[in-house]
């Protein structure tokens, strides 16, 4: 009965569910009710195939968005710390080496945007794709006008800004726009909230910096101390965005003595 | 495009009744059709369980787990617990709503 039972369904369903359907038929006797609803689970299965693939690999595609946008964001946040704390204690007059961690930490962080909003689009679309845009935008300026610069060193052909001036443009930009980024997944609730919660404090942070650079704050080391609060943020809010994230990838809850 | 359990239409409501029985740990087809029948005190077909189950792990909800004899568990993943949680909350806010238009308190 049960064999017959299985022959009703197409060959592929049966390569990857016919063992364990079996085995669930074997569990209790087949009453007219069982019989009933196999037949019209077999309809359904040769309906259904037809149009498998695709929703396979939209699933697929959020779990992964998920997990590259999380090891990004860990990887990201670490070069970027790593770039301006050696590139402040660097003496050296040859900024590229640490510049190069900066920029691969940009990179990085560019790719953690675009795949945790992927991965978060699926509630308020417009606003996360907004907010991704800004901070986005900031990277992508900001590691073009650093590969010029170490390409181009004496360069200066992007009057009247120089590839320096346009460079930390890009910085701020992708630092500040981080607070949208902040803002969009806090609406969405599915990524860290105390990742996303310092995102939103970087945002913050940086006005008292920009204002104090700009030279009109009349306290010179709230400057360096505001600026300094805000890299720290800004990287400890991405590194705890991805390590959730990375950790939401896994089961949602501990396997506690096996399946039943 | 947001992963929902309205989505799998007929399958809706096995779908969220899988997805809850599997948020306490995995289970395997035959506990899971257990486990919801002892829930809801009405029987799900075998039929019914693996249309719903071959859904929800087409969508990431669930995913399979190495099989232990002939009989293979399934698990929540995170985007399953996501989506579980949300569509709980739909229902209560949704109870709540019909409870207020009855003139009687929630809970």
């Amino acid at each position: 009965m049960i064999a017959l039972l299985l022959r009703l369904y197409p060959a592929r369903w049966r390569e990857r569910y016919g063992d364990e359907f079996a085995a669930v038929l074997a569990e209790r006797p087949i009453g007219p009710f069982d019989v009933a609803d196999v037949l019209l689970g077999a309809l359904d299965a040769h309906l259904h195939l037809r149009g498998l693939g695709a929703a396979s690999q939209h699933g697929k595609g959020f779990v992964m968005s998920l997990r590259l946008g999380g090891y990004a964001a860990i990887v990201g946040s670490l070069l970027f710390l790593t770039g301006f704390l050696a590139n402040a204690f660097d003496g050296s007059d040859d900024a590229w080496p640490t510049s190069g961690i900066i920029l691969a930490g940009m990179l990085s962080l560019l790719i953690a945007m675009a795949g945790l909003s992927a991965y978060q689009a699926r509630r308020h679309s417009a606003l996360v794709w907004a907010a991704f845009l800004i901070p986005a935008l900031g990277a992508v300026v900001a590691s073009v006008a650093t590969v010029l610069i170490g390409l181009f060193p004496d360069g200066d052909w992007a009057a009247p800004l120089s590839l320096w001036g346009l460079a930390m443009l890009g910085l701020v930009t992708l630092m500040a726009g981080s607070g949208l980024f902040a803002f969009a997944s806090w609406r969405t609730g599915m990524l860290s909230r105390s990742g996303t919660a310092l995102l939103g404090i970087t945002g913050l942070l940086f006005i008292p910096g920009i204002i104090g650079a700009l030279g009109t704050w009349p306290w010179e080391p709230f400057v360096s101390i505001s600026l300094l609060a805000t890299l720290f943020t800004f990287a400890a809010g991405w590194l705890l965005t991805g390590i959730a994230a990375v950790r939401a990838d896994r089961p949602a809850y501990a396997p506690a003595g096996g399946a039943a | 495009m947001e992963t929902r359990i309205p989505e799998l239409g007929r399958f809706a409501e096995p779908a969220l009744l899988i997805l809850v029985s599997l948020s306490d740990g995995p289970k395997h087809g035959y506990a899971i059709m257990t486990d919801v029948e002892a829930g809801t005190g009405r029987p799900m077909g075998p039929g019914t369980l693996y249309a719903a189950l071959a859904r929800l792990e087409e969508r990431g909800l669930i995913e399979a787990l190495p099989r232990v004899d002939r009989r293979r568990p399934y698990r929540l993943t995170a985007l399953g617990s996501t989506v579980l949680a949300e569509q709980l909350r739909d229902l209560a806010e949704f109870a709540q709503l019909g409870l207020r238009r009855l003139g009687r308190s929630p809970g």
